[in-house]
Formats: C-alpha cells, sequence, structure tokens
C-alpha cells in the first residue's frame, strides 16, 4: 500500500470515529464537557500541525550553520567561471 | 549558528507558534473543564470563534496561494510571448 494510501485510510478512520462520536451515532452519553472538547478537535489537529510546522521551520532558521568564508569562496569562482564563459563567447 | 535577521526572525516564528499553540490549546482542550464563572473565560472568544478564526484563515492563505500562482503564471506566458 503506498503512503498516500496509508494516509488516506488514518484519516479516513479518525474522521469516521470522530463523525460517529459528534453525531451520537454510537448511542454513548458522552458528559456535555467531554463533548465541548471533541466537536472542534479536527480544527484543533490542524491547528496544531500548523503551529509545530511553523515552529520548526523558526528553529531551524535560528540554528542554521552559516558557512561565511565557503559563501565568499562560492561567490568568486561564480565570477571567474562568468568571466571565463563570456570570453569564450556565451551570451548570459 | 546563523547570524543576525536570522536568528531573530527564526526565533520570533518559533515564539510566536508557541504563543499561538498554547492560546488555541486553551481555549480548546481546557476552558469546557473550568467552571463556567471562574474570570479567566473573559480571556477567550465564544466557542464559535474557535472554528470560524482558523477556517477564514485557512481560506484567505488558500486565496493568496491561488493570486500568486495566477500572477506567475501570467507573467511566464506574457514573457514567451515576448520572446516569440
Amino acid at each position: 500500500m503506498t503512503k498516500l494510501a496509508q494516509w488516506l485510510w488514518g484519516l479516513a478512520l479518525l474522521g469516521s470515529t470522530w463523525a460517529a462520536l459528534t453525531m451520537g451515532a454510537l448511542g454513548l452519553e458522552l458528559p456535555s464537557s467531554f463533548r465541548e472538547v471533541l466537536w472542534p478537535l479536527p480544527a484543533y489537529l490542524l491547528v496544531s500541525a500548523g503551529c509545530y510546522a511553523l515552529g520548526t521551520v523558526g528553529y531551524r532558521v535560528a540554528t542554521f550553520h552559516d558557512c561565511e568564508d565557503a559563501a565568499r569562496e562560492l561567490q568568486s569562482q561564480i565570477q571567474e567561471a562568468r568571466a571565463d564563459l563570456t570570453r569564450r563567447g556565451l551570451r548570459f | 549558528m546563523a547570524t543576525g535577521t536570522d536568528q531573530v526572525v527564526g526565533l520570533g516564528l518559533v515564539a510566536l507558534s508557541l504563543i499561538i499553540f498554547t492560546y488555541y490549546t486553551a481555549w480548546v482542550i481546557l476552558l469546557p473543564f473550568i467552571d463556567s464563572q471562574h474570570v479567566i473565560h473573559k480571556y477567550f472568544l465564544p466557542r464559535a470563534y474557535a472554528i470560524a478564526i482558523p477556517l477564514a484563515a485557512g481560506l484567505l492563505l488558500l486565496l493568496f496561494v491561488g493570486i500568486f500562482i495566477t500572477y506567475v503564471m501570467l507573467k511566464n506566458q506574457k514573457d514567451t510571448k515576448k520572446a516569440q
């Protein structure tokens, strides 16, 4: 089974469980505070996933290891290559 | 380690995501279990907004992504026509 199929299967399972519980299709009498937490749950999971993604991106941006010397060396090599290719007739 | 603005932006994003997560978790998960007379309910909007605001934000995001894609596609089309 492909990853997409696995994800869709998992989502369908969780989604149907949530729908069954919210609409009372299973005939369970849940306490009202429990129901209050249950019905926004999909939105909550989406927002949490978004927050996690945002936080991870921010953290990796903040802790990225810059290499100043390598960057400068690369830039000078690019200039060299450009000059060389223009000399040989390649138009940019 | 990343320098200057990179660090500031990165840590700002981390802080923002933590704030949003904490507020939203308190709103959705914790508030139903707190007595409705407690003063903390003053700091949170009515519960319906817990769905409406993320939904509106999501739709806005889709709108911006769509506008951006349209803009890039039109620009490419115009450039190809000019080159012909």
